[in-house]
């Protein structure tokens, strides 16, 4: 069916599917009124332009490093975020009903939370069987009376969402534990507004601003009555969780600090962040770790995640967790077939949303009909674990639905059986043009103070392909934005003044994690190793290929002194000091390809971009969409450099120079446009570390011994060169190369900010300036060992360092440079054991 | 009978331990058979936190935490009790028949048997499986007394089973105790429980103490004795009716009851977290002093 017979191209014709029902179409094939105004601006756009759009939003997404990570996935972590940009739609008459309906049920989802932890009403009364709840792993009994200050114990919600036969929504699945999805809402808002301004302007659909607002408002409520600003943080399980990306996302949106377990301690009664300036008292935690892991001192004992102690902090209302520990329980389908007599007896009102029919085993008759309708039904089991997924019982052989019957009856009472739900389709962009796929809605819940409040819109995931939707644990699939459709036009921000209020409460001035101090210092390091040792490789290879004078001796040996210079400025012992080098000093190429391209090899280049990168995304909240943009592209060039296996060396020059360019952004971005906060400090401090063990691991590689005069003035053209340096030689110097004019240039002048003094200098006033706890007057270790480094060098004579030795040595030059190779090194030791104590992990007793 | 009971827990750590996070379930409850008088905890190095609580099962669990540097840890739990004898010997032969005790657990809603159905159902360390139930089965003929079947199922796990602190560990499963039929008191409690709940009955884990005597004419050995396991049966009216399958006994006045729960892990003597330490050497000593009627 076209959608509209005389304007429609063919290239967006859409068609109903096998479903029983089609968001977009009716069943007579009439487009629905809510959708018009898309459709029209659709066919306006064309379905060429609709692909490009799709094309953009995709770039965009992973400009910004949105992932969605697999665990398992032949990808690796970081998978790019699958959009599809046509949003979908749903009527502001319908989303009313949606909305009463899901507001109903997070009540009563808070009132059993409450009750389960609280008075077990429901269970003494028999409106929940007390085998179907303790025999859940989510009912944690540790958490027992355990309570927020705040009448609403469940903070956030989040219900799956199926069209059912009678056409409308139905809930296939509650999300209590720490529901994940409302960032990439979010996100995807974010990408298809700015690929499709102009239809989503027109389009009148409600903004999604505010709910975030209401989750900061939220947080604030459930903080101790005694604190006055409350200091809120994301706590995360770690770059190698699934949904990571959103931790982060949310963490910089909502102002909070991301932090892991480890950067978290139990004293006193309180929890502390572990911060660059000490311990900070924090108030309420924005948990995205499964309960069960939160604790290893009386929850699961080998979780490396959590916090010992502080679920008694918790029972002490010392700490509001949302959502609290224990909310698991509720995650249990077997709960839904008792629903409706809850509400009737806790609401007094019948339920407004419908639910897939369920049937728990655990009784007699609700058992055997299961076991007779198997075939029909989808079965799951009372608890999720990771991992699992649910069995549709029409896709079984016979052997296995008798497989299946057996074990049902050996533990009737861990398994429930459901109605299974066929789900609607909805227009999808495909390469073919539009296609109907089935859907699954996300919606979203937070609880203020005076009620709960929900997302208008939500995280629609559509089937991959045609036919029925994979319903797994983990999110992956592809995602669509949601827009509810108001009769009027939406602004943004309609309630400036009452965000504000909610942002002063909150304290502001956040401290940096140690642990996010620690990941910053390495970025500086990483790219700064990567950045050196990039361009020492292009000078080696352009003094390799471009007029090779084979048979000049001096060439020789300035080649060999550059390639042993490569091996101890990446530290790829032996290379190219191994012995009995003559052929690879004749033959370079493999151990160079080597050092360029071999990740496993520690030191390599690609290696420190893998550092460099990694060490980036575990900071994620610290960057601004620029920087990780630019870091977005170092992976790339560094996963390009990993495809191509036969590369010859000349042919990776241009790459390298595309490389150089990117570490020049990320360093100009990260001088230009990052405040001058902690973060700044130690990612200078990194830096100007790594480029000062550079610059001594070269010149004493280099000069230690004499060479011939005119060896070392190739070596001084090629080191200027490599450290991008020449240009500036020429105009102070204006003379031939010779050692003492580039030692000045590159180890003495104060105003070269590739010189070693210069380092030295910022590495004296940015540790300085590190926040101390102690207020003591004496000098750190950090300060004192960049003191001495500071008046050693101020004080090096260049002329006793050209001095040569009768065995041909500059025994000067190698013993100060190797002493502040001592220095720097000392310094990098003291920053890590002063600043970065996230420390050891817990061990049970 | 009036006890004291002295336990003591020493770590001693092959590196300096930063921080210790602990829960101790040592402190003994009062129940019917017996009246707590005095319990106190004495720790090394002085803690820096300290609070008891009332857990899930009515248990009295202190949480305390050390936040400064040490090498040893010690934890000492001092109580006095009075344990009361057990009311005149039952005639096992009489009472209920298991079956029906089974029927009136699942479906009578008295707060009690309420209770007592989360005792029936699985837990961390036992699971029902059908060797549990076919071992069991020998005792629970159709019709039996409950406590008479109980009772034989106590005497065939004092005789079938070999007492064998070498054989297993902590983490030993119930099967391979099965299996090889050797364990420690902990496993023949276990053991019991998982046979019980296969039949659909209720039983919980008891933590304590009991009393040992000297052969005659010798003196006590202070600290020789040793933390103890058993097993509790729920009798519907009635209550809770405890075995000794380790001493092949119905504790009287000899045993003293410090926490229950559905298994070993809801009562665990002392756990804790700990940064730092690497090896440890763990030392024990359990002293039980008579100190009147």
């Amino acid at each position: 069916m076209k959608l509209h017979s005389t304007h429609t191209r063919p290239d967006l014709s859409y068609g109903l599917g096998e479903s029983a029902y089609d968001e977009m179409l009716d069943s007579s094939g009439q487009v629905r009124p809510h959708w018009t105004t898309l459709m029209h601006a659709l066919e306006e756009l064309g379905s060429a332009e609709l692909e490009s759009r799709h094309q953009e939003a995709h770039k965009l997404l992973r400009e910004n490093g949105v992932t969605y990570n697999v665990y398992g996935d032949p990808d690796g972590v970081n998978r790019p975020w699958q959009l599809d940009p046509l949003p979908l739609l749903i009527s502001g008459e319908e989303w009313r009903e949606m909305e009463t309906g899901l507001l109903q049920r997070a009540e009563l989802l808070n009132l059993i939370l409450a009750d389960l932890y609280g008075s077990r009403e429901l269970i003494k009364k028999n409106l929940l069987p007390l085998e179907l709840i303790y025999n859940h792993a989510g009912f944690l009994r540790a958490c027992d009376q355990v309570k927020l200050p705040t009448s609403r114990q469940l903070v956030f919600y989040a219900a799956d969402l199926a069209r059912g036969p009678d056409q409308k929504m139905w809930v296939i699945s509650d999300r209590t534990q720490a529901p994940s999805g409302a960032g990439y809402a979010l996100e995807n808002r974010m990408a298809v507004s700015r690929v499709l301004p102009q239809l989503f302007r027109d389009s009148q659909a409600y903004r999604l601003e505010r709910f975030f607002q209401s989750i900061q408002a939220g947080l604030n409520t459930i903080a101790s009555p005694r604190t006055e600003a409350p200091r809120i943080v994301v706590l995360t399980p770690g770059p190698f969780n699934e949904t990571f990306f959103e931790h982060s996302y949310l963490a910089s949106f909502l102002g909070y600090s991301l932090v892991q377990g480890n950067d978290l301690t139990v004293r006193d009664g309180y929890v502390w962040l572990k911060s660059l300036t000490g311990l900070q008292r924090i108030d309420v935690i924005l948990r995205r770790v499964d309960d069960n892991y939160c604790d290893p001192l009386e929850l699961l004992e080998d979780s490396c995640l959590g916090v010992p102690g502080l679920l008694e902090v918790a029972r002490r209302g010392n700490i509001s967790i949302a959502n609290p520990l224990g909310s698991g329980v509720l995650e249990n389908p077997g709960i839904q077939p008792f629903l409706p007599a809850i509400a009737r007896h806790f609401l007094g009102q019948p339920l407004k949303l419908p639910t897939a029919a369920t049937w728990w085993c655990g009784q007699q008759k609700e058992l055997d009909y299961v076991l007779a309708n198997l075939d029909n039904l989808v079965i799951k089991s009372i608890y999720r674990r990771p991992g699992d997924s649910s069995i549709f019982g029409s896709q079984l052989s016979k052997n296995e639905l008798a497989e299946w019957r057996a074990r049902i009856r050996a533990n009737p009472k861990m398994y429930i059986g459901q109605e299974h739900v066929t789900f609607s389709t909805a227009p999808s962009v495909t390469s073919q043009g539009l296609d109907p796929r089935k859907i699954l809605l996300r919606c979203f819940a937070v609880a203020r103070h005076n009620g709960y409040e929900i997302m208008p819109g939500g995280l629609t995931r559509s089937a991959p392909e045609k036919g029925d939707m994979p319903i797994t644990g983990q999110m992956g699939s592809i995602s669509k934005d949601t827009w509810i459709i108001a009769a009027e036009p939406q602004y943004a921000t309609a309630n400036a003044s009452q965000a504000q209020s909610v942002l002063s409460r909150s304290h502001h001035s956040n401290a940096l994690p140690s642990r996010a101090a620690d990941n910053i210092f390495w970025v500086g390091r990483y790219a700064e190793r990567a950045e050196g040792s990039v361009r020492l490789l292009r000078a080696t290879v352009k003094k390799l290929y471009i007029n090779p004078e084979p048979d000049n001796s001096n060439y020789q040996a300035c080649i060999h002194n550059l390639l042993r210079s490569i091996t101890s400025l990446t530290g790829t012992w032996p290379g190219f000091f191994a012995e009995d080098t003559d052929a690879l000093l004749r033959q370079p190429e493999t151990e160079l390809l080597s050092v360029t391209l071999d990740e496993e090899r520690v030191g390599s280049l690609a290696h420190s971009l893998r550092r460099l990168v990694k060490a980036g995304y575990a900071a994620r909240d610290l960057w601004s969409s620029d920087t990780w943009r630019v870091m977005d592209e170092l992976e790339n060039n560094l996963m390009q450099s990993q495809e191509d296996h036969d590369t010859a060396l000349w042919q990776l020059q241009g790459n390298m120079d595309m490389l150089i360019t990117t570490l020049s952004a990320l360093s100009g971005l990260v001088m230009e446009s990052m405040t001058r906060n902690d973060g700044w400090l130690f990612l200078d401090i990194g830096r100007r570390l790594e480029r000062g063990l550079q610059l001594i691991t070269i010149m004493r590689t280099a000069f230690s011994v004499k060479h011939e005069d005119p060896v070392e003035t190739q070596l001084i053209e090629s080191l200027l060169n490599a450290s991008d340096n020449l240009i500036c030689y020429r105009q102070q110097y204006r003379s031939y190369f010779e050692l003492s004019s580039f030692l000045e240039l590159l180890l003495l002048d104060e105003n070269n900010p590739r010189s070693l003094i210069y380092q030295i200098m910022r590495l004296q006033e940015h540790v300085a300036k590190i926040p101390s706890e102690n207020s003591d007057q004496r000098l750190s270790t950090a300060q004192r060992l960049t003191l001495e480094a500071g008046t050693m060098i101020r004080l090096v004579n260049l002329n006793n360092l050209l001095e040569v030795s009768e065995d041909g040595m500059r025994e000067h030059l190698d013993q100060q440079l190797s002493r502040l190779y001592y220095l720097l090194s000392a310094l990098s030791d003291a920053i890590s054991t002063e600043h970065f104590r996230h420390g050891s992990a817990p061990q049970p007793l | 009978m009036r006890y004291r009971v002295t336990h003591t827990t020493t770590y001693e750590y092959t590196d300096q331990v930063g921080a210790s996070y602990n829960e101790a379930c040592l402190l003994p409850r009062s129940c019917p058979q017996q009246a707590l008088l005095a319990a106190r905890l004495e720790i090394s190095p002085v803690e820096t936190d300290f609070r008891v609580r009332e857990d899930f099962f009515g248990n009295q669990v202190a949480y305390f935490s050390i936040n400064k540097p040490h090498h040893e840890f010690s934890v000492t739990a001092i109580s006095e009790v009075q344990v009361y004898p057990a009311p005149t010997q039952l005639n096992f032969s009489q009472g209920m028949a298991w079956e029906n005790v089974r029927e009136i657990l699942e479906e009578n809603m008295s707060p009690q048997n309420l209770d007592a159905r989360q005792y029936v159902l699985d837990s961390p360390l036992i699971s029902a499986s059908n060797e549990l139930s076919s071992y069991a089965r020998d005792s629970f003929y159709p019709g039996r007394p409950l406590l008479e079947a109980v009772h034989d199922l106590m005497q065939r796990i004092f005789h079938d089973f070999t007492f064998d602190p070498e054989f297993t560990t902590l983490a030993t499963p119930l099967s391979e105790v099965l299996e090889h039929r050797r364990g420690v008191c902990q496993d023949f409690a276990h053991l019991a429980i998982g046979c019980l709940r296969s039949q659909g009955l209720a039983a919980r884990y008891v933590s304590g103490y009991i009393e040992t005597l000297p052969p005659p004419g010798e003196e006590k050995m202070v600290g020789a004795d040793a933390s103890h396991a058993w097993f509790s049966v729920f009798i519907p009216e009635q209550g809770w009716m405890d075995f000794d399958p380790t001493n092949n006994q119905v504790p009287n006045d000899q045993h003293i009851t410090v926490a229950w729960g559905r298994d070993y892990s809801d009562v665990t003597p002392l756990k804790g977290v700990i940064f730092g330490g690497k090896d440890h050497e763990l030392s024990v000593s359990v002293d039980v002093q008579r100190l009147g009627e």
